[in-house]
């Protein structure tokens, strides 16, 4: 297993979009959070927002670069037919999925580290700028606050989890452009569509199964007003995560490459 | 006792309506390259993925060093194979491509550069292997199967998209390997590659195999006796047909004799004292006795598209 895991980091490192990627997680996440600290303004005492969660607001668009990351560590390999000189190298298939799953983890999950601290420095520095101050009954965002520390580690974990679905999932689906588009579907076009159902329970119904569930691990405040709990909500997603996984091994392990 | 390098036994499968093998059958032992010769669609290709573990027979076992491929520890230092030499990613140099292989067996920097030392892929080891021309690729799908040092090379059409010079030297190098003692299992669509390098070749049609013989056999079996006879004296049938052959004129000053071995037809027009500029015993080329013995067995031939 320990051969398998270096050869894959080995492969990930060696490919020259990973640290452009990586890097642009980082900017990305970090800049969307950075302006969204500065631009949403509170005018008076008892404003609705949650300042935790603006300040990791990045993490909305760094997850579809997460997907792209994620995708192409398997969906290269379907299309350069690479895969075959892998499973020569690690025939064994559920090791090699999982090696792939365990490198993907660890480079998802020291860059979203990197760039959700880094959201949530700029947002302690520039939050109180934007009105969110002790005079309009906020704290400056801290760690010591549980819930804070839970919104900030939470993203994190959202994060690696959204980067498993995606490995996940383009291993079944093999194309590449296909997989990325599926992983922005879920993400992004099944919420907005989401928004269009009229009916309030059905509506609630699928904020509660669709990935993006997770996010609510972001909510500081209103907790009460959200489809599920913070830690239920990156459940929902840690099945997704689970699921993909698990049926991306029966497949692997069936298919003839 | 000694464990074949390669033991494929009664492989079976099908793709959809298409049998691909049928109780494929042979063995690939050290010290020799063995052609593994077909023409398309005669099961070459599924044969190797299946030794490899990458398809699984409908029936039917293959075994390395008499195990199955999935069940080796680290299985490049057992069996070498390179299937498809533009399988990789394009973007990844050729030196990293080869140490992500070499980590996976557990083996380190050092036997990376020997191979890329051995394979003479130098300098370019360190460009982008999208960029190589398909004859550099096969270098370096060679380097990649070399790296385990393993005693089984299993090649899929190496030769495709050679030049000469590489031809040339890719023939010299197989011959090396098999002479360290490694089993050497290199396929081709074309006999005329391999004529100068196998010494033992596997014929494959439909699935299975036609012939499994040396190539010094596969001469003999297919030669058919026929010699040609050039002379212009008027005698020399009618000496020829009272010696007992049968005999055709298929130009003029040529006759096409069967029958008779040359030295006997010699014998003959010497003693009815016929002149003669030239008695020529006629040889199938490998290329001809590969023909004949997958005649049948061609999935795709000019004509057929018209029926």
């Amino acid at each position: 297993m320990t051969v398998a895991l270096r050869a894959e980091w080995t492969k990930l490192r060696t490919s020259p979009g990973t640290a452009w990627l990586l890097l642009a997680i980082v900017a990305l996440t970090i800049g969307v959070g950075a302006a969204a600290a500065a631009t949403i303004t509170c005018g008076a005492a008892g404003c609705p927002e949650d300042p935790a969660k603006i300040s990791l607001t990045g993490v909305q668009l760094g997850q579809a670069l997460v997907v792209i990351l994620a995708v192409s560590s398997i969906s290269g390999e379907h299309a350069t037919g690479m895969l075959r000189v892998s499973l020569s190298a690690v025939p064994n298939r559920l090791r090699l999925l999982t090696a792939k799953a365990l490198v993907v983890t660890g480079a998802i999950g020291a860059a979203g580290l990197v760039a959700v601290a880094g959201s949530f420095a700029a947002g302690r520095l520039l939050l109180p700028g934007s009105g969110f101050t002790e005079a309009h009954g906020f704290e400056r965002l801290s760690l010591s606050e549980a819930a804070v520390l839970r919104a900030t580690a939470g993203s994190v974990l959202y994060l690696v989890l959204i980067a498993l679905v995606a490995l996940g999932l383009s291993t079944v689906v093999r194309e590449t452009a296909a997989s990325i588009g599926l992983l922005l579907a879920l993400l992004y076009l099944i919420p907005l569509l989401t928004q269009a159902v009229s009916s309030p329970s059905w509506k609630r119904h699928l904020q509660q199964i669709t990935p993006t569930a997770g996010l609510s691990i972001q909510a500081t405040t209103k907790l009460s007003s959200l489809p599920l709990t913070p830690w239920q909500g990156v459940g929902v997603l840690g099945c997704w995560a689970v699921g993909s996984l698990v049926l991306a091994a029966v497949v692997l392990h069936r298919r003839d490459v | 006792m000694t464990v074949q390098n390669i033991v494929v036994d009664g492989l079976r499968k099908r793709f959809g309506s298409k049998q691909a093998l049928d109780g494929m059958s042979f063995t690939v032992d050290a010290g020799r390259v063995t052609g593994f010769i077909g023409p398309n669609g005669a099961g070459k290709s599924t044969t190797m993925r299946v030794v490899l573990g990458l398809d699984r027979p409908d029936g039917g076992t293959a075994l390395v060093g008499g195990h199955p491929y999935r069940t080796l520890p680290r299985p490049l230092t057992e069996l070498g194979s390179l299937l498809d030499a533009s399988a990789l990613q394009p973007s990844r140099t050729a030196r990293n491509h080869l140490l992500w292989l070499a980590h996976s067996q557990g083996l380190g920097v050092r036997r990376v550069d020997e191979v890329i030392e051995l394979t003479g892929l130098g300098s370019a080891a360190r460009r982008r292997a999208g960029g190589f021309s398909l004859g550099m690729r096969q270098r370096l799908g060679i380097a990649a199967a070399l790296l385990g040092d393993p005693r089984t090379l299993m090649l899929d059409e190496p030769f495709n998209g050679m030049d000469p010079e590489g031809i040339i030297w890719m023939r010299g190098f197989l011959r090396e390997l098999a002479q360290q003692g490694r089993a050497v299992l290199v396929s081709s669509h074309l006999m005329s590659e391999l004529q100068d390098t196998a010494d033992h070749v596997v014929v494959a049609g439909r699935g299975r195999v036609l012939a499994d013989t040396t190539v010094a056999q596969l001469r003999a079996t297919i030669s058919d006796g026929r010699v040609s006879v050039r002379t212009d004296d008027p005698n020399a049938a009618a000496a020829l047909i009272a010696a007992g052959a049968a005999v055709v004129a298929t130009e003029p000053g040529t006759l096409s004799v069967t029958g008779l071995p040359a030295p006997a037809i010699v014998a003959a027009l010497n003693a009815r004292q016929v002149v003669f500029s030239e008695v020529t015993a006629h040889r199938a080329t490998l290329e001809e006795a590969y023909l004949e013995l997958t005649r049948d067995a061609v999935e795709y031939r000019a004509g057929e598209v018209a029926r």
